[in-house]
C-alpha cells in the first residue's frame, strides 16, 4: 500500500459506547481477515495513538483485538461520568468520530 | 435446555409470532432484562423507569400468560430499569394487575437488590469493597450521602427462588446473563456456555438480522456447545452478529466479570449451522476466589433549568468564546446581587456547533458554522435557585454587547416561548465498586408469595 488508507475506508463499524458510566469502549470491526490483519500490522492500534487522540495517557487505553469478530476493541476513560453535571453524551454513542480518519 | 429472552428490555417490545413460535419450539424458561443503566442515572436517582407503563404491561401481559399456558418459569431482572425497591414495587404491581385482569394464579419470587447502607458501611470499612474503573475508592461518606444504592445479583438468588417453586421471578438489580443462566447452571449445564449463552442472548435482537426493533431470541444448551436462534420465522441470527454482540458494551471483547467468576470468550468459536442458527462452543469460565458484586450508586448534584436559543449573526458567532465567558461574568454578578452563595451553583454553556459533543476531546475546531445552537445549563440545589440563576443568564447573552456589534437589540433566537425549561434532578454516579460477600443471597432479600 502506498497511497496512504483512512480507517473509515476499510472497516465495517467503527462505533463507541459505553462500558459502564465510567468508560468509554470504541470497536472497529471489518469485513475480512486481509484487512483485519493489515490494520493490526499497520501499528494502527498502538495505545498511544489512541491517547493522544483522546487526551489520555498510554497505560489508561486498553487495546484487545478479538479475532472471532473480526473486531478491535478500545477503551479508555470518560471525560465525564455517564449522564452527570458536565457531561456530554450519556450513551457516548458520538465519540467515534476521531477514528473516522485514522490513515495508515 | 432450550430458553427464551423475549426482548432486549421489558417495555422495548417483541413480535408476537416470534413469542409463540419461541414457545413452541419447547422453551424451559422464558426471561427478560427491563434494566440498564445506560440511560444515566438520573432513573436510579429517582427510582423511575425509562420505559413507559403502556409498553412495560403490553410486554409483561404477554410474557405472563405465555409463560403460564406453556407452565415455564419467567424471570424478569432489573425490574423498573434501576432495579431499586421503588421500581422492584412498580413492577410488581404491573403484574399483580395483569393477573387479576387475566385471571392467573402463579407463585411469584420478588427479589430486593437495595442493600442496607449499615451492611455497606461495614464492609467498606473491612476493606471488602474496591473500584470498578476509574473511580475514588468508597468510602463510608460516599456511601451514607448516596441517593440510591442497588447491588447486581448473580444467579444464586434467582436459583434459590426457583428452587422454592418460583413460577415467576421479578428481580431487583440482576446481571443480564444471570437471568439466562440460572437455570441451565442448575441443571449442571457447563458454566461457560451458560453465562456466555446470557450474554449473547440478553440483548435480544441485537444479534438478529435484519435490525428491526427488539425480539425474541432462542437459546438451546447442549454438550458443548449452545445455539442461538430468531423467535420470528423471517428473521436470522448471523455469525458475525453474534460474535461482535460479545465485545458489545463491555470493557473487554473477551472477558466478562460476574459474580462467581469470569466468563472468557478468548477461544470460543462460532459456526453459522443454517440460515438463521449460530451455534457456539469453546466459552470457558474461570470461578473467582472470592464472590463479589457490582454496586451502582448515585448522588444527587441539584436542580437542572436549561434553555435553547440559537445564533446566527457572523460577527458573534467569531468571538463567541471571548462572548461567552463575559456573559458569564456578568451573570455571576447578577447572580451574587440576589444573594445566591458562587459555589450553589455551575453554569455549563454547551455550544453546539463549536464543540458541545466532544469537548476538550475535539481535534477538529474547523472552520466558523454558520449557526450555533446554545444550550445553557443551570444546576443549582433547587428549582427556583435554578431558574434565578438561569433567567440572569438568560437575559446577560441575549443583551450583552461585544465588539463590532450591530444587532444592538438581542444575540439570542429563541425557539420557544417560554424559554426556560426544568429539566428536573441531576445525578452523579458515585458507586461504581463491588463488594465481597460472604453469601451471595445476603443482601437479595427473597419474597415469596402467592398472586391469584
Amino acid at each position: 500500500m502506498t497511497a496512504k488508507t483512512r480507517l473509515r475506508d476499510v472497516a465495517k463499524v467503527i462505533r463507541s459506547k459505553n462500558a459502564g458510566p465510567l468508560l468509554l469502549t470504541i470497536d472497529v470491526i471489518f469485513d475480512d481477515r486481509e484487512t483485519f490483519d493489515a490494520v493490526l500490522a499497520a501499528g494502527l492500534f498502538a495505545p498511544r495513538r489512541f491517547a493522544a487522540l483522546y487526551g489520555v495517557s498510554d497505560n489508561e487505553v486498553a487495546v484487545i483485538p478479538y479475532p472471532q469478530a473480526l473486531a478491535v476493541k478500545v477503551t479508555l476513560p470518560r471525560l465525564h461520568r455517564s449522564g452527570g453535571p458536565a457531561d456530554t453524551d450519556v450513551y457516548g454513542a458520538q465519540q467515534h468520530a476521531p477514528v473516522l480518519d485514522l490513515e495508515f | 435446555m432450550r430458553l427464551m429472552a423475549c426482548s432486549g428490555m421489558v417495555g422495548y417490545g417483541f413480535t408476537e409470532d416470534a413469542f409463540r413460535r419461541g414457545l413452541g419450539l419447547g422453551v424451559e424458561m422464558i426471561g427478560c432484562d427491563a434494566g440498564s443503566m445506560d440511560p444515566g442515572p438520573y432513573y436510579l436517582g429517582t427510582a423511575t423507569p425509562f420505559v413507559s407503563e403502556m409498553a412495560t404491561r403490553r410486554d409483561l401481559r404477554i410474557m405472563l400468560e405465555g409463560a403460564r399456558a406453556a407452565g415455564v418459569p419467567m424471570i424478569v431482572g432489573s425490574a423498573g430499569g434501576g432495579g431499586s425497591d421503588a421500581q422492584l414495587a412498580w413492577t410488581r404491581r404491573l403484574i399483580e394487575e395483569i393477573a387479576g385482569e387475566a385471571g392467573l394464579s402463579f407463585r411469584m419470587a420478588v427479589i430486593g437488590a437495595e442493600p442496607d447502607r449499615d451492611f455497606l458501611t461495614e464492609r467498606v470499612l473491612a476493606g471488602k469493597t474496591a473500584p470498578l474503573g476509574p473511580i475514588q475508592p468508597l468510602t463510608a461518606g460516599t456511601v451514607g450521602e448516596a441517593a440510591r444504592i442497588v447491588a447486581m445479583m448473580g444467579v444464586e438468588p434467582l436459583q434459590a427462588a426457583l428452587d422454592g417453586g418460583a413460577e415467576v421471578i421479578v428481580a431487583g438489580r440482576c446481571s443480564d446473563a444471570a437471568i439466562y443462566a440460572a437455570l441451565p447452571l442448575m441443571r449442571g449445564h457447563d458454566a461457560g456456555l451458560a453465562w456466555h449463552l446470557g450474554k449473547i442472548v440478553e440483548c435480544g435482537a441485537q444479534v438478529i438480522e435484519p435490525r428491526v426493533g427488539q425480539d425474541c431470541i432462542v437459546g438451546t444448551i447442549g454438550d458443548g456447545y449452545f445455539e442461538v436462534e430468531p423467535g420470528h420465522q423471517d428473521k436470522r441470527c448471523t455469525r458475525t452478529r453474534v460474535a461482535a454482540h460479545t465485545l458489545y458494551e463491555n470493557p473487554s471483547p473477551s472477558e466478562l466479570k460476574e459474580p462467581s467468576g469470569v466468563l472468557d470468550s478468548s477461544d470460543a468459536v462460532f459456526e453459522q449451522v443454517d440460515e438463521r442458527t449460530v451455534r457456539v462452543s469453546g466459552s470457558r469460565f474461570h470461578p473467582a476466589d472470592r464472590y463479589t458484586v457490582k454496586l451502582e450508586g448515585v448522588r444527587r448534584e441539584g436542580v437542572r433549568t436549561v434553555f435553547v436559543a440559537g445564533v446566527r449573526d457572523p460577527v458573534l458567532i467569531g468571538q463567541f468564546e471571548d462572548f461567552a465567558r463575559s456573559c458569564r461574568e456578568r451573570a455571576g454578578n447578577d447572580v451574587a446581587a440576589l444573594g445566591i452563595s458562587p459555589d450553589s451553583y455551575r453554569i455549563n454553556l454547551r455550544v453546539y456547533g463549536g464543540s458541545a459533543v466532544m469537548g476538550e476531546r475535539e481535534p477538529d475546531a474547523g472552520a466558523d458554522p454558520n449557526e450555533l445552537c446554545v444550550v445553557a445549563d443551570v444546576i443549582a440545589d433547587d428549582e427556583t435557585a435554578s431558574r434565578a440563576v438561569l433567567a440572569k443568564v438568560r437575559y446577560s447573552m441575549l443583551h450583552t454587547d461585544f465588539p463590532g456589534r450591530l444587532c444592538i437589540s438581542g444575540n439570542l433566537a429563541f425557539p420557544f416561548s417560554p424559554s426556560d425549561m426544568a429539566v428536573g434532578e441531576v445525578f452523579d454516579f458515585s458507586v461504581w465498586h463491588t463488594v465481597e460477600l460472604d453469601d451471595p443471597l445476603g443482601p437479595f432479600p427473597i419474597e415469596m408469595m402467592e398472586v391469584r
